[in-house]
């Protein structure tokens, strides 16, 4: 079977308006060190990125899912054909250097001209773009823990991406409790002696670079149990000489690839440490505090994989898109001459293509804001703007993590929806996008886990603070567009407040809950989250609705893609968001009916 | 004032392209002559002779126009065209390569690649890669022009004008001709072929081409390609057929194992039948084809051979 | 050596075009404009003369708007030294251009001109070839291979029916065709170079050229759109519409 190319064109113009209109490219340009991120640089970056992104990696995708990656009799993983290339091309072009320190290499640019580039990239190709975006992550552990001798070994090959970087913390008996993690490093000189076999490492091996560097959770002897006896190492494939030249083999062996049921073109490797006595690791930071390193690894993980959710939806909307306008069915209701017979006008297919168009929206608003709270937190002059941008990251951080994935998962599978029958056919390429989006509810921690982190960690810890001033933020929009002269934003700004409303209910029972039982918010958890999720997407579509009608009045030309704003945020305030009022139902009064079976009532016994 | 018409030829012979820009020629009004420039180019010129509505040939035989350099030609056409409303061409490679040359050396604007003539003055051509036509009109005291052939019929040899021989002028010594590599084919051009049969990537190899040529040989079609099958290294890329390849209007465009691509599309939608033979139902070619066969073009190709 | 490229923004090749309902010309307003793709390939041949040691600096040139200095910043990416926007709002006609390359070829004295063999918008091909005629140089259309040797260069081109290689006195003008190369994606540390390489600015005017169109545009309209025809069962069916319906077999 010839694998057909489809298509992916990066939609720039809508990045452009939510990087201009709601993240806010100008405010995070001016913040110190950025300011080579003028417009017309970020044109020319996104514009550039755009063509790798729709020439090289996106024809790769469809290659990647036929022929997967494979373990060779060597031991080593190899990718599917083009990839090294396109990876060639990758660090060529120094992509992978964007947001990092320029003294290493790097290119010094904004964490949200990063998110777009990422963006474009997951699109493209998810499986191939979780190779920078763990290198990435690994790269900022290192930056922010690693020794001066540490980073000046490791991040200039890192920064460039003539090595990439894993992220090693799963093992068999340790999945989403990293208390049970059992991999041993002794000291031994200068270094230590790592051992123990991890599971899930995403690119644990394969034949893109020459060396790997690992960063690998592990006990030292005498470190105290649970998760507060976790220390960081680097491992690197092969070790390195001071010199910066790769030395011998080091004892990380590439024992299997898993098998999977999406993006088959990653190496997802079982990696075995120190099988001839120990791996040589290299310590990173401070003792026993590699959970704690590992999470700063995590939380830029979690908002890409967050990312992932809307690139997948992106691709498989824009792929739908393309059927629903060639695909003749019957004559659409209500057809009329110089109409497309297009199946895109039969009502139904036109609910899911604008139910796939307002999310990846919302979705895009909510993650490029996270992502200039990012830039803020770190770069802003001033202490207390920084404070509160990093407290807005840590609220959205689950929520985008679980929301988005969940949506990305659901709009992928709305777009094998729209193509019928053809779409349950592997070479119509739809059914990929639902297979790779599959992982995303899942790795860097389940959904599950990010409504935990949501609720323990961001509301009970604070009371509620945070995630009230965020609600307040949306109900004031909701107020000023509920007066609005356009009947668009009019009911976006009712619908958004009465779900501000919702919300606002949850959190209280939430808080109150928790000090009856801790099972009560835990078993309401996800449904929180998604209550929360609508919420912030409303949000964003209502400020996207609220500048595009504001460039309007001011006689902006685009009436066809500004007008658009309004009335897809109209169609998610009329179709999402009065889900708001059922999700607060369910948290409120669901949570007791989740737990309310006996264990032996569940599994049926007489 | 008469028209002047640039041949395009081997010397030995006229290429077809140029029966095509003497149609064109005939619709502006004025007697019509041929340059033929040349070395040996006699035969040439007789044939140039006998299209219908030629009133004159001019032969300039000479070694300076043996290739056809484009600085030559265009110094020996600026000498004649004060005594012509019209300075046409084929906009085969040969004119396109001259023509603009002789435009900006007399200093007026030049018309590319004309589709229809709607007065002396004011002519159709394609923009966008044909997903335009703009309507143009020229105030010039002479009018450059190049036609596009598959927008005018030929003309039929049943002419006899004279041919007169004129003298070369100074050549400007810019250029010299090193090597040519022409495609031998005993098949037709395809430009000027009545039928084209064409592959695309669903050939699959450069050695399933063969499949097309028993075909091509049966008909007298010219065999060509879709940029994915030249990409693909599948034929050379003189086979091209598209936006940026040859554009192409036959009686009968057979495609077989092409998507339809805009780029492809541009260059044979003016081809009077189309037949699209592909196994994807879905492909973009069947919207433009009058006949189109859903099927396996490993077993639609050596039927068709037989049925022929 | 010096070389000197043009190159114009257009509309990307990607973007439908839809024609305006005044048919006054094509809608461009809103939509992507990218650099011509052949003369991309024109720049990319620049730079690997240079890269190669044959050339030793490139200044590429539009004539357009001001939104032109983009695709001079791309062309800059890709490894152009300088660049000189003629900054003019007039929809520039072939021969317009070749005065205003003429005029900065008289000021920049380069050895070679390389550009796009045509403008993929209006779909001239004459730019070259005019200002090759405009400044008594040779001229090499249509290139799939440039090499320069000495005082001269060979140039392969892409003729009917196959190639052809002339050589030129230098200095002389080439267009690119298709096949010259693939341009290469500029990298990041390139384009944010390019903002800081020199991007001089000046009119047509100061060139003393007239740009004023000399053809007037009557009409731009949609071509005529063919029909979907009929699918037939099989190849009998096919060669028998072919010899009595359409009667071309």
């Amino acid at each position: 079977m010839t694998a057909a190319a489809i298509p992916y064109t990066p939609p720039l113009k809508e990045i452009r308006f939510v990087l201009d209109h709601l993240a806010g490219m100008a405010e995070v340009a001016a913040l110190p060190g950025f300011e080579d991120a003028s417009p017309d640089m970020v044109d020319s970056i996104l514009g550039e990125a755009a063509k790798i992104a729709e020439n090289v990696l996106a024809p790769l995708n469809r290659i990647g899912d036929v022929q997967g990656a494979k373990l060779g009799g060597d031991g080593v993983a190899r990718t599917a054909e083009g990839w090294g290339t396109a990876w060639q091309a990758l660090v060529e072009g120094g992509w992978n250097g964007l947001p990092f320190d320029p003294a290493r290499g790097g290119m010094g640019l904004p964490n949200l001209l990063n998110t777009a580039v990422q963006e474009m990239w997951h699109s493209a190709n998810m499986a191939f773009a979780l190779c920078p975006m763990l290198t990435q992550g690994a790269v900022n552990a290192v930056q922010l823990y690693g020794s001066d001798a540490l980073k000046d070994l490791y991040l200039p090959r890192m920064i460039s991406g003539e090595w990439t970087g894993t992220m090693n913390i799963t093992e068999p008996q340790a999945g989403s409790d990293l208390a049970a993690t059992r991999s041993r490093a002794v000291p031994n000189g200068d270094h230590y002696l790592v051992t123990g076999q991890k599971i899930f490492i995403t690119y644990g091996d394969h034949d893109l670079t020459e060396n790997i560097v690992h960063l690998v959770l592990a006990r030292l002897p005498d470190a105290p149990p649970g998760v507060k006896g976790i220390s960081l190492f680097v491992v690197p494939k092969f070790l390195v000489n001071p010199d910066g030249s790769l030395g011998g083999r080091n004892q990380v062996k590439c024992v299997s690839l898993e098998h999977k049921l999406g993006i088959h073109g990653s190496p997802t490797a079982v990696l075995s440490f120190g099988d001839e006595g120990g791996a040589t690791g290299f310590l990173v930071g401070e003792p026993n505090r590699g959970l704690e390193y590992m999470f700063t690894m995590m939380n830029h993980a979690r908002l890409n994989v967050a990312m992932q959710g809307l690139s997948i939806a992106e691709r498989a909307y824009q792929q739908a898109l393309a059927y629903a306008r060639d695909r003749v069915q019957g004559k659409p209701l209500g057809w009329s001459e110089g109409q497309s017979k297009g199946i895109v006008n039969h009502p139904d297919v036109r609910r899911l293509l604008m139910g796939m168009k307002a999310r990846i929206e919302a979705m895009r608003g909510i993650l490029y804001t996270a992502a200039a709270a990012v830039d803020v937190a770190h770069h802003h002059a001033d202490e207390a703007t920084r404070g509160r941008a990093a407290l807005l990251v840590d609220l959205l951080t689950p929520i985008a993590k679980g929301w988005c994935t969940e949506t990305g998962q659901q709009l992928a599978s709305d777009g094998v929806q729209v193509h019928g029958g053809m779409g349950f056919i592997e070479e119509t390429g739809a059914a990929q996008h639902q297979r790779d989006a599959r992982i995303t509810t899942i790795y860097e921690g389940t959904t599950a886990i990010q409504a935990n982190d949501l609720i323990n960690r961001k509301l009970l810890r604070d009371g509620g603070a945070t995630a009230n001033g965020l609600l307040d933020e949306i109900a004031a929009l909701g107020g000023e567009l509920s007066g609005h002269a356009d009947e668009a934003l009019r009911v976006t700004g009712a619908e958004l407040t009465a779900a501000v409303h919702e919300a606002r209910q949850a959190i209280a029972w939430v808080l109150a809950a928790a000090k009856q039982d801790p099972r009560l918010p835990a078993a309401a958890s996800v449904t929180l989250l998604e209550l929360m999720g609508v919420v912030a997407g409303g949000w964003q579509l209502a400020r996207a609705a609220k500048v595009a009608a504001e460039r309007l009045a001011e006689g902006d030309a685009d009436t066809a893609f500004l007008s658009a704003k309004p009335l897809t945020a109209r169609f998610y305030a009329t179709h999402v968001l009065p889900k708001a009022a059922a999700l607060r139902a369910t948290v409120v009064n669901g949570s007791a009916s989740v737990m309310a079976l006996s264990e032996e009532q569940l599994f049926g016994a007489a | 004032m008469p028209i002047l018409i640039l041949a395009d030829h081997d010397n030995a012979s006229l290429k077809p392209a140029t029966a095509h820009a003497v149609t064109a020629a005939t619709k502006l009004g004025g007697d019509v002559h041929i340059l033929v420039a040349g070395r040996n180019a006699a035969p040439a010129a007789e044939q140039a002779a006998k299209l219908a509505g030629v009133a004159k040939v001019l032969l300039a035989d000479d070694a300076a126009y043996e290739h056809a350099l484009a600085e030559p030609v265009a110094a020996l056409l600026v000498s004649l065209a004060s005594g012509y409303s019209h300075v046409l061409a084929a906009a085969t490679s040969a004119g396109k390569n001259v023509l603009p040359r002789v435009a900006a050396l007399l200093d007026v604007a030049m018309i590319s690649d004309i589709t229809a003539v709607v007065a002396a003055d004011t002519f159709e051509r394609p923009i966008y890669a044909g997903n335009a036509v703009a309507t143009v009109q020229s105030t010039d005291p002479v009018k450059v022009i190049t036609v596009r052939t598959t927008a005018f019929e030929a003309a039929p040899a049943t002419g006899s004008a004279t041919v007169e021989s004129i003298a070369a002028v100074a050549d400007p010594a810019l250029s010299g001709f090193i090597s040519a590599e022409l495609s031998k084919s005993e098949r037709p051009e395809l430009t000027s072929a009545r039928i084209v049969i064409s592959g695309g990537r669903g050939m699959q190899s450069g050695d399933n081409f063969h499949l097309l040529e028993g075909i091509a040989d049966k008909l007298g079609a010219a065999v060509g390609a879709s940029r994915a099958a030249v990409d693909a290294g599948f034929v050379p890329n003189d086979y091209q057929v598209g936006q940026t390849g040859k554009i192409v209007a036959p009686d009968l465009y057979v495609a077989v194992g092409i998507s339809g691509a805009i780029q492809h599309l541009a260059g044979m939608k003016d081809s009077k039948v189309i037949v699209a033979i592909n196994k994807d139902e879905e492909a973009p070619i069947f919207q433009v084809a009058d006949y189109g066969l859903v099927a396996d073009l490993f077993k639609a190709l050596p039927e068709l051979q037989q049925a022929i | 050596m010096k070389i000197l490229c043009a190159v114009k923004r257009v509309v990307d090749y990607n973007v439908k075009i839809r024609v305006k309902t005044d048919q006054s010309g094509v809608e461009t307003s809103n939509v992507k404009f990218s650099m011509n793709p052949f003369d991309e390939i024109a720049v990319e041949e620049a730079v690997r003369l240079k890269e190669a040691g044959t050339a030793t600096e490139i200044v590429v040139v539009s004539v357009g708007p001001t939104q032109a200095q983009e695709t001079l910043r791309t062309a800059l990416a890709m490894g152009a030294d300088r660049a000189i926007l003629v900054q003019t709002d007039v929809t520039t006609e072939p021969l317009a251009v070749a005065k205003v390359l003429k005029a900065l070829v008289g000021k920049e004295a380069p050895g070679l001109v390389i550009l796009g063999k045509q403008a993929i918008d209006d779909d001239c091909n004459q730019t070259g070839q005019m200002l090759a005629a405009l400044l008594g140089w040779g001229q090499g259309t249509f290139a799939s291979k440039v090499a320069p040797a000495g005082d001269a260069v060979a140039v392969t081109r892409e003729i009917d029916g196959g190639l052809e290689v002339v050589s030129l006195k230098l200095p002389a003008v080439v267009t690119a065709d298709l096949r010259l190369n693939e341009p290469r994606y500029a990298s990041l540390p390139n384009i944010m170079k390019a903002k800081k390489k020199p991007l001089e600015t000046v009119t047509p005017d100061s060139l003393g050229v007239d740009v004023t169109p000399r053809l007037k545009t009557v009409k731009v309209a949609e071509p005529a759109k063919r029909q979907a025809g009929i699918k037939v069962p099989d190849v009998a069916t096919l060669v028998d519409k072919l010899k009595t319906e359409a009667r071309v077999i």
